[in-house]
């Protein structure tokens, strides 16, 4: 059974994951202007006939689309992304240089939004309108509503210009992973809690939290060992929009306080119409997205001890 | 989902579109004008917020950068809305496989990183109001769609939705009738939420230095361009920063909850 969902989990991720990349393979071809002439007109040479074609060969653009896009698909998954248009450099060691701050901005921000948010969506379960709950109500308004660059510049602002704790872009750890990090951070740390505390609060009035209490437990242990399970399950079923806030978050903080991560590239190449650093950044965001949202649900299957078809009726 | 709008709420909104409006059409200077006799005044009586590294009026271009938001909110309002309509009643009443795949298609969109489309589709059309409010659309959908299904869900179980069916109406002409006014408080939440994402989006790519036209005054290119004056002319940079900010806050406020732009 285990080796079934297994096997399942796989091919859901994977078969989303291609139909992603392939529409946005598809989308990217049809769109008028020729890659080559793209390139030509960077590198500003002037183009005779034979080298456009000769271009267009070694890039396999005379072939067929679904031929290119089974081309495309064993250079990426053998690490061999193309050739970037505005550099000329491999798109793969462009990226991985780069990959890194952003992963690591990435997944600092939810893990911590995770962490913070759990903790206070608990305290706000436990006293209704209480300072806990109130904080986490305004941080899901924040969250929900400012800009997160003007959250950023006012934050670089303040702490650089103001207080003078930080030297600006000066590239110390602090600017680089721990601002942009809470950043992302901040933005997520509301919506986490209010759903970790409506599983809680739902908890709080369930009848079985009587009998707890009845037994003696302390009504915070109570309600923590009796809630998680359907906290847990309830964070994992809405978590969805903040797998999706964690990638433009990341590109958002990466650009305030310049951290060179793959926004930067990223940006500069849809400046340039860089089609290959575009197309592998694509796979990427998809990969992490369907895997995220493939693991959600694939936890809160396993959390969940109720059979699906009577979770689908609730 | 408490989804209602507050009296206050709408008071707010509708004051910020209409300065939104007026100052898409009126600026008290040209907001192009250069005048490098007067770059980098402070505030004064004939300069509101003062002028940046080129003479130009920054209260003027602040307001001239209402107009690019204020286009995207009813693009992305108008679409989003009918399709949500749309989709909602077909997930409703249509066959069981469409209206499962309608039903997975919202939930997928929900998961769309909006700023990372709107980049990516920047890349495709040009950086501009069609890339924006494409990206914006292809998700904020999904909300109007999955919120009205489960308005029609509980509606049909109601005595008056029945009797409305046997009374002879047909389908549309009931839900004409009896879902859209139950259906307003719930999609004037939605509405607010998004037109505070579709201003959040449009800044945001400015932000990034992919605004249509950098000539054009817009919130987000304004901090673009005006970012290395943080430190030495932090108003600059300041006014469009709380100009977006305030914008965002007031209009998402209209409502409880919603989703976040990003």
């Amino acid at each position: 059974m285990t080796h079934l969902a297994a096997a399942r989990f796989v091919g859901i991720t994977g078969v989303s994951w291609l139909a992603a990349v392939a529409a946005s393979f598809l989308l990217i071809r049809l769109v008028p202007g020729d890659p080559v002439e793209v390139f030509i007109s960077h590198v500003n040479i002037r183009a005779t006939d034979e080298l456009i074609a000769a271009y267009r060969a070694q890039w396999g653009l005379d072939e067929s689309l679904p031929v290119q896009f089974i081309l495309w698909l064993q250079g990426f998954l053998s690490l061999d992304w193309g050739v970037s248009f505005e550099t000329g450099a491999p798109v793969s060691g462009e990226l991985f240089q780069r990959l890194g701050w952003s992963a690591a901005i990435g997944m600092g921000g939810i893990l911590t939004a995770l962490l913070l948010g759990s903790a206070l969506g608990f305290f706000a379960s436990i006293k209704a309108g209480g300072l806990a709950d109130n904080v986490s109500r305004a941080m899901a308004v924040a969250g929900q509503a400012l800009p997160a660059f003007a959250v950023g510049v006012v934050a670089l602002w303040v702490l650089a210009a103001e207080l003078r704790w930080i030297q600006p872009f000066a590239g110390g750890t602090v600017e680089r992973l721990v601002l942009p990090t809470a950043l992302v951070a901040f933005f997520s740390i509301g919506s986490v809690s209010r759903l970790v505390r409506a599983g809680f609060a739902e908890t709080t009035q369930a009848p079985y939290l009587r009998t707890a209490r009845a037994k003696g437990l302390p009504f915070r242990l109570a309600v923590w060992r009796h809630g998680r399970r359907r906290a847990a399950i309830g964070l994992l079923a809405g978590i969805a929009p903040d797998l999706a806030w964690i990638v433009g978050g990341t590109a958002i903080a990466e650009i305030v306080f310049g951290v060179p991560g793959l926004s930067e590239r990223v940006i500069d190449a849809v400046a340039a119409r860089d089609y290959p650093v575009l197309q592998a950044y694509i796979a990427l965001v998809a990969f992490w997205i369907i895997l995220g949202l493939q693991l959600c649900s694939a936890m809160r299957k396993a959390l969940d001890p109720r059979p699906s078809s009577a979770v689908a009726k609730a | 989902m408490r989804r209602t709008i507050t009296p206050s709420g709408i008071v707010g909104a509708v004051l910020i579109a209409t300065l939104m409006l007026i100052g898409a059409m009126w600026q008290p200077l040209d907001p192009h004008a250069v005048d490098l006799q007067a770059t980098l005044q402070p505030p004064s009586f004939d300069h509101w917020l003062g002028t940046d590294h080129l003479g130009r009026d920054v209260a003027s271009r602040l307001l001239a950068g209402a107009q690019p938001s204020l286009l995207a909110i009813l693009i992305v309002l108008i679409s989003s809305l009918g399709i949500g309509l749309a989709a909602g009643i077909a997930i409703c009443f249509g066959p069981p496989g469409l209206s499962a795949f309608l039903r997975w298609l919202a939930e997928t969109a929900l998961a769309l990183p909006t700023l990372i489309s709107a980049l990516l589709l920047s890349a495709l059309f040009g950086a501009g109001l069609v890339a924006i409010s494409a990206a914006l659309i292809a998700s904020t959908w999904a909300p109007y769609a999955l919120s009205m299904a489960a308005l029609l869900e509980r509606l049909r179980s109601e005595a008056y939705w029945q009797a409305s069916l046997a009374l002879g109406s047909d389908t549309l002409g009931a839900v004409r009738r009896h879902l859209i006014p139950n259906a307003w408080p719930m999609m004037g939440a939605l509405a607010g939420a998004d037109a505070g994402r579709a201003v959040i989006l449009v800044a945001s790519l400015g932000f990034l230095g992919l605004s249509a036209d950098t000539g054009r005054p817009e919130w987000g290119a304004m901090i673009h361009e005006y970012r290395i004056f943080l430190f030495s002319e932090p108003q600059l940079v300041l006014a469009p920063v709380f100009t977006t900010a305030l914008v965002a806050l007031v209009l998402n406020r209209a409502l409880d909850r919603g989703h976040r732009a990003g």
